[in-house]
């Protein structure tokens, strides 16, 4: 892990509305992301982690304090070239895969490409190796409605490797994906930042991940603070009998008047198909 | 971008393609009416044409046929024929006006035919005799089919019943079908039974026609003398002149239903595709790029568009006037220029209402699950 800053946030502030409709999402965050760094930003739902990730993504600008990437301040960029920002240094993962419905596996991943300044030349030369790196080269000529979750996630973050950006940042990485899959893209994510050098900054719920994480930011009310102990809330997902943090899982249900909660949608599926199958084995 | 745009374009082939055919029908109907226009002008010219004359002598000061009134003693046609440079004449006395078929009026244009200038009768005779005597008409088929109206059967010119003894080919037109009575029967109708209205003049071998026009002009007092081309070409000029306003608002009204369609798909494309366009801002492609994409898309739907509406109109519309023989249809290359032209603005304007989409959309649309 080398120890040079790639992301830098000094007082950055995010106020939604005004007056007495005013909201404060994120507030006076400051931080350091080094290259080869897995950091988390966990907190519970509303707490700003997605703001937070937006602005510095350069997808939404601050109402105050400022962000640097890569030694450049974007706070006074314009919007073309804070695209242009966006395409060199950053790679996007997101939640829900958000992969190009008409383009193959192969064309998802050269998407950005044209983007860079190695143009699709180059990239061309990269993507067998990501290809292969993250199995997917029997799926080179699929289309997304062909392939299952975790196969979408890994042509995603092929993605947003292809441009061999400085900065990884991922929303919600495992949030519909179950937990074995969900535990392969979080190996891929890390060796990301140990293998490449990449930053790579994922805000998540899953308690798991903290295992492999070199840092955790825990936000709260749009603030970073210090996370007690207390917090966790350890119960078992009655599907795949993962461990899940009660207290920060977004992913629940109501049976019989109890509360259950689940590792990701796909297990909150499997339960609804068949409730009284999981609820008479726990 | 240019590459997403055609592949989302092109993986939903049955949208494109009633997109396309959308487009092809405004083009169509542009076209159609344009063919429609040119083949009843160029029937409108056809008995001149079929007339093979070498010059054509009116009334001086006319210069037209049709919507014209033109009056010629016939002692000039004589005149005219005793002329060193003429090889024969013929004559006829002419009507634009309507004839009572079948209880339906249809304007026409009426020939009084001489017995002695046969030659400017019928050229294409279906059934029954060529040449009217006193009290008969020769009409065309078409009328007959549609109207039901027989040989043996009355028709009625202005005042005067005639009765049918002949059907002709290739003189139907919707607005001025061609319709042979005797030269006496108009005659006593306009009083003109002294008078012809147009004399057709064949010269002899090795004589030019403009030295046989100023022959005429010299020697025979108060009448126009035109070339056979010029006269077409006049009469022709004075029927597209009268459509040209219709032909103008029949390509704006088929410009405009065409700009509206390909504007609707490429709205409606960009519209469901905007998720796919956030994520394509997150990543760093810009406003322009993106709109460029929509930009090609519609250049697409409305280029097979106008691809779809040539290879329809050449021959589904070309094979349309045996189906329906009254409509006289010209489909000619020429008539998709403006079509042609159009396509591009067509295209630009329509993606304008893309354009106000790609920009409104919030890349931070990706976070949403």
């Amino acid at each position: 892990m080398t120890t040079n800053t790639i992301l830098q946030a000094t007082n950055l502030t995010k106020i939604f509305g005004s007056g007495t409709s005013e909201v404060r999402a994120v507030n006076e965050v400051s931080l350091k992301i080094k290259h080869g760094e897995l950091v988390l930003i966990m907190g519970p739902s509303g707490s700003g982690k997605t703001t937070l990730l937006s602005m510095l993504g350069a997808l939404l600008g601050s109402t105050s304090g400022e962000v640097i990437i890569d030694g450049i301040d974007i706070s006074s960029m314009k919007s073309a070239e804070l695209a242009a920002l966006r395409a060199k240094k950053i790679g996007f993962v997101f939640q829900a895969f958000n992969l190009l419905e008409a383009l193959t596996v192969e064309e998802n991943i050269l998407f950005p490409a044209r983007l860079n300044t190695g143009g699709i030349q180059a990239a061309k030369e990269r993507l067998d190796g990501l290809l292969n790196s993250l199995g997917l080269t029997a799926r080179r000529k699929a289309l997304p409605n062909t392939l299952s979750g975790g196969e979408k996630q890994r042509v995603a973050i092929a993605r947003a490797l292809i441009n061999q950006p400085p900065i990884i940042l991922a929303d919600e990485p495992t949030g519909n994906l179950d937990s074995h899959k969900g535990q392969e893209v979080m190996m891929i994510l890390h060796d990301i930042a140990r293998d490449d050098g990449c930053a790579v900054l994922m805000v998540t719920h899953d308690p798991r991940v903290e295992e492999i994480a070199d840092r955790v930011l825990w936000l709260e009310d749009g603030a970073i603070r210090d996370r007690k102990s207390e917090q966790h809330s350890w119960v078992k997902d009655p599907v795949c009998g993962m461990r899940v943090d009660e207290w920060t899982a977004t992913i629940a249900t109501e049976y019989k008047n109890q509360q259950y909660v689940f590792c990701s949608q796909n297990c909150l599926d499997r339960f609804n198909k068949n409730a009284e199958q999981y609820t008479n084995k726990s | 971008m240019f590459y997403w745009s055609m592949k989302t374009l092109f993986s939903e082939p049955m949208r494109l393609i009633v997109s396309s055919l959308a487009v092809a029908v405004s083009f169509i109907l542009v076209i159609f009416f344009s063919a429609v226009f040119e083949g009843e002008s160029n029937q409108m010219v056809t008995y001149l044409q079929k007339m093979e004359a070498d010059v054509w002598v009116m009334q001086k000061g006319v210069s037209n046929m049709h919507m014209a009134s033109s009056m010629v003693w016939d002692w000039k046609a004589d005149k005219i024929a005793k002329l060193p440079e003429v090889k024969e004449v013929s004559a006829i006395l002419y009507l634009n006006g309507p004839v009572k078929i079948g209880g339906k009026d249809w304007f026409s244009y009426i020939m009084g035919i001489s017995p002695e200038y046969q030659r400017a009768g019928p050229w294409d005779m279906v059934q029954g005799k060529a040449i009217p005597a006193q009290g008969e008409a020769v009409i065309p088929e078409v009328i007959s089919k549609l109207t039901g109206v027989q040989i043996g059967d009355e028709v009625i010119m202005i005042d005067r019943p005639l009765r049918v003894v002949g059907l002709t080919r290739g003189t139907f037109s919707m607005a001025s079908s061609v319709i042979f009575v005797s030269h006496k029967d108009l005659g006593d109708l306009v009083e003109g039974n002294d008078q012809f209205s147009y004399i057709m003049v064949y010269a002899k071998p090795g004589v030019s026609t403009q030295a046989l026009i100023k022959s005429i002009k010299y020697e025979v007092d108060k009448v126009n003398a035109l070339s056979s081309e010029d006269f077409i070409k006049s009469d022709w000029q004075l029927a597209v002149q009268m459509g040209a306003e219709i032909i103008r608002m029949m390509i704006t009204i088929g410009t405009l239903l065409a700009t509206l369609i390909v504007a609707f798909t490429a709205y409606s494309l960009i519209a469901r595709k905007k998720q796919e366009l956030a994520v394509a801002k997150a990543l760093g492609f810009s406003n322009g790029q993106i709109y460029m994409a929509a930009l090609c898309q519609s250049i697409v739907i409305t280029g097979l568009g106008l691809f779809i509406s040539l290879f329809i109109s050449f021959t589904l519309l070309t094979w349309l006037p045996a189906v329906i023989p009254q409509i006289n249809l010209a489909v000619r290359l020429h008539q998709f220029i403006p079509i042609a032209i159009i396509t591009l603005p067509v295209a630009v304007l329509a993606s304008f209402s893309a354009a106000r989409t790609v920009t409104k959309i919030d890349p931070m649309t990706v976070f949403n699950s």
